[in-house]
């Protein structure tokens, strides 16, 4: 209690600049007076009465001392003095501030934005009300390929009903729709099929209007339609009086309810969501067709996340025995909201921080090497205030102060180039990290920041701090001599040796990304990408079969005779697309299980020329007439990969796929497809090629593939008049060459191998700068030896070799540990790489290579210059 | 070293403390003069001493200070004791006897006596 009243008060001197001096003062010389005329009055002459006074009062200067440091804080005082003469230290060498600077920047820099990733994905809660709460409900096969977590609409209402553990349920679907707004021409938007619980399940507010309640989601109700805010801003120029306006969608008349704000990104990249007024009974056919919803939940309170798997796993259970032909094969699985976002990014994340946290060591290492570099230098200021009466840990004080003041400029600098970097590559971060406010620097961030800044400040500034204490007062103060031992030097080689390591762990994770994407990129797709313009045209989803059939006959006719367009075809989705269509089947040549179809595949209906456009290899048979067309039960294409799996060294045309009591002709094999369902580094499978327009495919919505000899964006336009003239109220979306897709397929690949490559770089300019540093030392403190070798015979590249070998021993021995490093530390990267093995030796020996050469052209810079040295000279520096 | 000099400081507390609880309100020179008189030689010499020990206990509230006329009409620093001091200088005091008692003890003690 007395001691917080005390250093309260001494805290508000402190604050307030308070002196107790003209108060000492005056009371010393009131003091001294009376003891004076005291004195006189016992009989001395007045000059020896103040005499003896003085003498009595004892040393002032002490007193004043003792008294300043009782007033004040004297360690903050200190703290000031040492932050005062540390920037004056940085002013008067400009270089060794900068280099060091710019070195904390890079690492400072590094793991901040790196940082700002995780942070944003990873750890930042989503933007909704108790969203840890929020579940992603999946359906899986038991084995094999799943359709991406989709699950099947009977599904969802078995869940809704038999469920225990959640509070609301919802889901979602993508639907490419068309809308007419007012008088314009239609528009092709992107929407997402939503019901009523989805909102209870989210939990979130619409800016404006309201969103759907259950009776909107009621079926042949009016239909209703929420904006997101992108949507708005697009569409409708954010006009706040778009309430109510009535809109047509996919040929339905539709009112626009409410608003949603930018927060509200489920889906991401929508433009707004619709009721999907399915009936929650009814529904007979379980089968893949109707496998197309994304579901997600609210936990009941008191309900964990592993309550409600059991509770679904339950379900399922059920579900399998009660429908063993269509679910027999199926489980639910669940997880956070947060890992169904962003779950497939956690290992690039983890590796990509795990990088810049090297990076950041490795500037810790030049760092720390600099300021060691600079104690030897100040060793006679040191000894010279030791002599003064500084004590050990004041000077350890004054290093730690310096090195401080260092680290948060170097701090405040990287956090300022991150800030920078996030807001200028947020929106150009691949996938869904560049919707917008997904990736935003928060407070978190500039406090981790800050506290990396000041712990690397510490973790740098300790190594001088202990060296300056190891002073021997007595050589450092004879000029010359002063030198910290062979221990220092050991330092030294550690050093030298750690960084070397850490580059390597870089070098390799940038040459396994680099090697892996060079892959990816390079391996055959199976189709040939470039001079490929594709587009979307989605038609109402109650179009009749024939109505679709004449509609698309007659685009493709137009989009043919366009002049340039050297073939077109139609697919039900482009490859890198996350779509998914996946059905079962029986083979007429393999043996036949009830309920457990022996081949899994996924579908896609082709039309057109899609061969042909795309430049698929037809490897075996032949392709659809329009004769096959009007067959009751298609015929179908296959893969190679479905013809090898289940057909090793067969041949398949001709024989016959079982599905539904119906058998469909094998009538050719085309080249595998890469790409077919989502990520171009999927492992491809087995897949089913169907003619669209066969009786009762149904196919509203395709894609159309245009090989073209004139560059493809010159075509956009009459295509776009095209259409609108086969019908005036259908309009073409997702309009992209095929290259664009492939692009943005491999944009996540490209950024990690991008960062990993950038920091590897750095961190091997580091290691050079940092070897070139500590050779350059070596032999400034041996220059006398050396005058001396030479003057008894040592030839220069003896000399040369000396310094050499102080330098590459370490670094080889570091880079082998390094290696061990970059071993375990691949296994993180295992799962982003893509034909590559995370052990592959020529991997390890491109990488050493990288590190060696540069670091031994430094290393031999520094050691030649000693090698050139004039032995007199070298003799006469003393 | 350093021990020593904050058991003086210490003891030098005390008594500044119970030589204002004993004389009331007092200025610097008074409060040496008192401690010379009864103690001895502990402040014979070093006086000034005395001024940092007078701004700690201002400082933890025992005191409190003012400016007023000294004896001879010059101006001078008066300390009176505060109600914390007071309370401090019971506490002290009893632990100083305390500590005196149980010392005083172990030197009236001889070898038979333990045995």
């Amino acid at each position: 209690m007395r001691a917080l009243k005390r250093l309260l008060a001494r805290i508000r001197n402190v604050a307030a600049s308070r002196r107790g001096d003209e108060r000492l003062r005056e009371e010393m010389e009131a003091h001294l007076a009376m003891q004076s005329e005291e004195n006189v009055r016992a009989g001395m002459a007045p000059a020896e009465a103040r005499r003896q006074a003085r003498l009595k009062f004892g040393a002032v200067e002490a007193v004043r001392e003792e008294y300043h440091a009782e007033e004040g804080l004297p360690i903050l005082e200190s703290v000031a003095q040492d932050t005062r003469f540390s920037l004056r230290q940085m002013r008067r060498s400009p270089g060794f501030t900068l280099a060091v600077v710019l070195t904390l920047t890079l690492g400072i820099g590094a793991t901040t934005a790196i940082f700002t990733l995780v942070y944003s994905t990873l750890l930042r809660s989503l933007p909704y009300p108790a969203a840890d709460r929020i579940v992603a409900i999946h359906d899986t096969r038991i084995s094999g390929q799943s359709t991406g977590g989709l699950m099947s609409v009977p599904r969802y209402f078995d869940v809704l009903a038999r469920n225990r553990s959640f509070a609301a349920m919802g889901f979602f679907f993508f639907d490419q729709s068309t809308m007419i707004a007012g008088n314009r021409l239609p528009m092709a938007v992107q929407a997402a099929g939503t019901n009523a619980g989805f909102w209870d399940v989210l939990g979130a507010r619409p800016m404006l209007g309201r969103t759907f309640d259950a009776q909107d989601d009621q079926p042949k109700m009016p239909e209703t339609v929420v904006l997101s805010y992108s949507g708005w801003q697009k569409l409708f120029g954010g006009d706040q009086g778009v309430l109510h306006e009535r809109i047509t969608l996919d040929g339905a008349a539709a009112t626009i309810i409410g608003v949603m704000p930018p927060s509200v990104d489920a889906p991401s990249g929508i433009d707004m969501w619709h009721t999907a007024q399915f009936p929650a009974s009814g529904w007979n056919y379980r089968g893949e067709a109707v496998r197309f919803i994304n579901v997600l939940a609210r936990l009941r309170p008191g309900v964990t996340a592993a309550m409600a798997q059991s509770d679904l796993n339950r379900i399922g259970v059920q579900l399998q025995s009660q429908y063993p032909q269509t679910d027999g094969m199926w489980r639910f699985t669940s997880e956070s909201l947060r890992d169904d976002r962003y779950g497939a990014l956690r290992p690039a994340l983890v590796a990509l921080q795990l990088a810049a946290a090297v990076l950041l060591l490795i500037a810790c290492v030049n760092v720390a090497n600099l300021l060691l570099s600079r104690a030897s230098a100040r060793q006679r200021e040191v000894a010279v205030r030791r002599a003064l009466g500084a004590s050990a840990g004041r000077i350890a004080r004054q290093f730690l102060t310096e090195s401080l003041v260092l680290a948060i400029v170097g701090g405040s600098a990287g956090l300022a180039a991150a800030w920078l970097l996030v807001h200028e590559a947020a929106a150009k971060l691949p996938g869904r990290l560049s919707a917008p406010g997904t990736v935003e620097m928060h407070w978190p961030v500039a406090a981790l920041a800050a506290a990396v800044s000041i712990l690397t400040g510490i973790v740098f500034g300790l190594v001088p701090a202990v060296e300056s204490r190891r002073v021997e007062l007595n050589t450092a103060m004879k000029r010359g001599e002063a030198r910290v031992g062979g221990s220092g030097n050991r330092f030294r080689s550690a050093l030298v040796a750690a960084q070397a390591g850490l580059c390597l762990v870089l070098l390799v994770g940038a040459a396994l990304l680099g090697e892996s994407l060079w892959r990816l990129v390079r391996s055959p797709l199976g189709f040939e990408p470039d001079h490929l313009l594709t587009f979307s045209v989605k038609l109402p989803w109650d179009a009749q079969n024939a109505a679709i059939t004449n509609f698309y006959d007659a685009v493709q006719r137009r989009v043919e005779a366009l002049p340039g367009v050297v073939a077109v075809g139609q697919i039900s989705a482009l490859p890198t697309r996350d779509w998914h269509l996946r059905s079962s089947f029986d083979a007429d040549w393999l043996p036949r299980i009830p309920n457990q179809p022996a081949i899994n595949a996924e579908d896609r209906s082709i039309a057109g020329n899609l061969l042909g456009a795309m430049r698929v290899p037809l490897l075996q048979g032949r392709t659809f007439t329009d004769a096959d067309t009007r067959l009751q039960q298609s015929p179908v294409l296959v893969n190679q990969a479905l013809a090898q799996r289940f057909l090793p060294g067969g041949n398949p045309v001709g024989r016959h796929l079982l599905a539904g009591g119906e058998s469909h002709e094998i009538i050719g094999v085309i080249a595998n497809i890469r790409g077919t369902a989502g990520a171009l580094s999927n492992p491809i499978g087995p897949e089913v090629y169907w003619p669209a327009d066969s009786p009762g495919a149904s196919a509203q919505g395709r894609y159309f593939v245009v090989r073209t000899q004139l560059p493809p964006a010159a075509l956009v336009r009459s295509i776009r008049e095209q259409v609108h003239a086969v019908d005036s109220r259908q309009a073409i979306g997702d309009v992209a060459t095929m290259d664009e897709l492939l692009d943005q397929s491999v944009a996540q690949p490209r950024l990690n191998m991008a960062v990993v490559a950038a920091f590897a770089g750095i961190a091997l300019l580091l290691a050079c700068v940092g070897i070139y540093g500590v050779v350059a030392y070596f032999v400034a403190q041996r220059t006398q030896e050396i005058g001396v070798r030479m003057a008894l015979g040592a030839t220069r590249s003896q000399i040369a070799g000396l310094f050499l070998r102080r330098a590459m021993v370490p670094t080889v021995a570091g880079a082998a540990a390094g290696t061990g490093f970059a071993l375990a530390a691949g296994r993180l990267l295992s799962s982003q790489l893509y034909g590559v093995q995370v052990d592959d030796p020529r991997i390890y020996a491109a990488s050493a290579l990288a590190l060696l050469i540069p670091v031994l052209a430094a290393a031999m810079g520094a050691a030649l210059r000693a090698a050139r040295m004039n032995p007199l000279d070298a003799l006469r520096i003393e | 070293m350093k021990q020593k000099k904050d058991v003086q400081q210490g003891t030098l507390a005390l008594m500044v403390l119970k030589t204002l609880d004993v004389l009331g309100p007092l200025h610097g020179y008074g409060i040496a003069r008192r401690i010379e008189q009864i103690s001895g030689d502990l402040l014979s010499v070093n006086q000034g001493t005395l001024y940092p020990v007078l701004l700690r206990l201002e400082q933890e509230g025992a005191v409190e200070s003012d400016w007023g006329p000294s004896e001879n009409n010059r101006r001078a620093r008066f300390y009176r004791l505060t109600r914390v001091g007071r309370s401090l200088l019971e506490a002290e005091r009893r632990d100083w006897e305390q500590t005196a008692a149980i010392i005083a003890r172990f030197f009236e003690v001889k070898s038979e006596d333990l045995a």
